[in-house]
């Protein structure tokens, strides 16, 4: 996928420029808000990265810009500030992610995943289907290979959180935002007890693993390949 | 000594304000006094001028015009001061008796320029103001009388002279009266300077003196030693919070430093990835503690005031304590939840949430297995009360108040991981939606309750404490 990463701080940028290249993506990098704008509104990116505080127009206001200009390229906002009113102020300003800086490569690029093949309706799907794991999202159950498994109100959300993103990585605090609307990091593996649970119902009798730990990042859903 | 004030200095300003006062004071009664003599003069001038000339005249039928001519010619001729002149002329104009000038022989009032016995009384024997009134006579015949303004001229100067050098009198006295009590008051503000500038130099613990000169200045520097015990309360919290910003920081980082010390020496690749991993770890809880403190501080600062709102107190106690459940049962802890529904706070959701987060961290953390942790919110006494309460080893009751602050760690909890900031990040979040935080006894265990306010305005700031 094509990204633009707008960074000034230089050790930042090619860190975060090299990571992203390392998952396969192609990265245009900018340094001034106002390059941004000119490349996200002549090029169609994938997703837009930007960093909130940048010298002269910020990547906010470049961001607003954009938006009013009616690009809708999804954006991701990196920022120092880790204030609810900052993250909220951000999301307004037509950020679809807010990831506060220092952050891991391998969460960002789950979120960039994640942001750009945001399906265009998520209304539509009715079924979520991984290998033979199925969830019916109008009746709430979940079969595998046809037998039925019960799961509870927050075990199911964490499923259909996963497997609408099957193939990419999951990581803690996106589950944390989705499932339980936490924006913090509580320091702890609670998800890992939660993904625990989820893995002994879901796995149970069946042969091949569906649920992978991701090593440093988080989990990914996924049918095992043929 | 102190030098003198300057003239440019508070006393000499304020002697120079009260002396113009005086003075302005002075010429509105020379004024008036002035103004007060010469109507007064005046008319005693015309009573005496018209009671001189109805004597004559009311003689006139009884001596004729010649006892009249022998009257006024006998008025002139006494040896001690005339106050009046004559003047009678017959109705051809022709003099018959009296001094004035021959042009004094109008009707009604007037005024003529006269000197009238040289050597006399007269200013230098020159010229005098005469006043003068006339009539005609029954026969056709002028009389006129005519008295000099001199005597009233020289009261007034007189007293002219005396208001004019009281007012300069007042006004020197006004100036040094002014002066030195302006310098008494400034040399108590000076002694309350040298305190400040000794308080600025260094020397904290010193107070402001006494002004003095009254309650109110008194009452001044008073709240002005509360300001300073404030300041210096707030000055103590912000040293403290930087030693142990200093001093908790070090061990992560000596820690950090130790492992990446040890990955020179590893020589397999995958000792090495561990190596780094562990590092990285270590890199991530110093951040974390980096991310709890600014969290604190901007909290603290007032920061997100603007997104508080009516919240689901219920609904967010039940969702944290659903998130904290799982790890509560796989570490062999029973978790019981009492949550009254549809409990309703002004705040900021994500906060409130981060406050359940953080306190069942700590119930988890401090709690050995076999533990009870109960989460409950109501709303029984009026006020929506969320309880957090565990059966663990619980806090002293001399530290109870202390694990509110910034990386206060009760010692038997030194040896677990966490840096101290949970409980002071709680103590904030509470502070910011004006809930009281109570930590006491759960007989045994840790039993933290906060108490929310029904009705929180918004608008006010709430101090900041460290």
């Amino acid at each position: 996928m094509r990204l633009l990463l707008l960074e000034d701080d230089e050790a930042t940028r090619t860190y975060v420029a090299r990571a992203l290249t390392g998952a396969g993506h192609v990265v245009d990098t900018c340094e001034t808000g106002t390059e941004a704008t000119v490349s996200a509104s002549k090029t169609e990116y994938a997703v837009l990265i930007f960093d909130r505080m940048v010298a002269g127009i910020d990547g906010l206001s470049a961001l607003r810009e954009l938006r009013a200009a009616g690009v809708s390229t999804p954006a991701i906002l990196l920022t120092a500030m880790d204030g609810v009113s900052d993250r909220v102020e951000g999301l307004n300003g037509g950020a679809d992610d807010y990831l506060v800086k220092p952050f891991a490569a391998t969460e960002l690029i789950a979120r960039v995943a994640a942001l750009a093949r945001r399906p265009a309706s998520i209304e539509t799907v009715t079924t979520l289907r991984v290998a033979d794991l199925e969830m019916d999202l109008i009746r709430r159950t979940v079969t595998r290979g046809g037998r039925r498994i019960d799961l509870q109100a927050q075990e199911a959300k964490l499923l259909e959180y996963l497997m609408r993103h099957k193939g990419e990585i999951v990581t803690r605090t996106m589950m944390l935002e989705t499932v339980w609307s936490l924006h913090f990091d509580p320091q702890t593996n609670l998800i890992e007890s939660h993904m625990s649970r989820l893995r002994a119902k879901i796995e149970r009798g069946a042969d091949v693993p569906l649920i992978h730990t991701v090593r440093g990042a988080g989990y990914r859903i996924e049918a095992p390949a043929v | 000594m102190r030098p003198a004030a300057s003239f440019n200095s508070g006393a000499f300003r304020f002697a120079l304000m009260i002396a113009a006062l005086f003075a302005l004071g002075s010429v509105a009664l020379l004024f008036v006094v002035e103004r007060t003599i010469r109507s007064y003069a005046d008319e005693a001038t015309a009573i005496g001028l018209k009671s001189e000339l109805a004597t004559l005249a009311h003689a006139l039928p009884d001596t004729g015009m010649a006892g009249l001519v022998d009257t006024i010619s006998h008025r002139q001729s006494t040896d001690y001061e005339q106050p009046f002149q004559y003047l009678l002329v017959d109705a051809r104009g022709k003099r018959l008796a009296g001094n004035l000038p021959a042009n004094a022989a109008r009707l009604g009032w007037g005024q003529l320029q006269f000197a009238d016995d040289p050597g006399g009384t007269g200013a230098a024997g020159g010229a005098e103001t005469f006043q003068s009134l006339g009539t005609r006579l029954g026969n056709g015949a002028i009389l006129v009388v005519a008295t000099d303004t001199f005597d009233v001229q020289k009261l007034r100067q007189r007293v002219d002279a005396f208001t004019i050098w009281s007012g300069i009198g007042i006004t020197i006295i006004a100036l040094i009266g002014g002066y030195v009590i302006g310098n008494l008051f400034l040399r108590r503000l000076e002694r309350v300077n040298e305190a400040v500038a000794r308080i600025m130099a260094g020397s904290l613990s010193e107070r402001l003196p006494r002004i003095g000169m009254s309650p109110e200045f008194d009452h001044l520097s008073k709240n002005l030693n509360l300001m300073l015990d404030r300041i210096g309360e707030l000055m103590e919290g912000l040293r403290q919070v930087s030693t142990d910003i200093a001093h908790d920081l070090r061990t992560p980082l000596t820690r950090l430093r130790h492992q990446l010390e040890g990955l020179r020496d590893y020589d397999s690749l995958d000792a090495y990835r561990n190596g780094v991993a562990a590092a990285l770890d270590q890199t991530d809880d110093i951040l974390a503690i980096f991310r709890a403190l600014l969290r604190i501080g901007s909290i603290e600062g007032g920061a997100g005031r603007q997104l508080l709102g009516p919240i689901d107190l219920s609904e967010i106690a039940e969702r944290v304590a659903n998130l904290y459940r799982p790890l509560a049962e796989d570490q062999g802890k029973a978790f019981i939840v009492r949550i009254e529904p549809g409990v309703v706070v002004v705040g900021d959701a994500e906060l409130i949430a981060q406050v359940f987060a953080n306190l069942l961290d700590n119930a988890l953390k401090y709690t050995p297995i076999g533990a009870i942790i109960t989460v409950s919110v109501d709303e029984a006494d009026r006020l929506p009360t969320a309880i957090i309460a565990d059966n663990g080893p619980g806090v002293p009751a001399l530290e109870r108040d202390k694990i509110l602050r910034r990386f206060y760690r009760v010692d038997t909890s030194r040896g677990l991981p966490g840096a101290g900031l949970g409980l002071s990040l709680v103590a904030a979040i509470a502070r910011m939606h004006q809930a009281d935080v109570r930590i006491g006894d759960n007989n045994p265990g840790l039993h933290v309750q906060l108490t929310f306010q029904k009705d929180v305005d918004l608008s006010r700031k709430r101090d900041v404490e460290f």
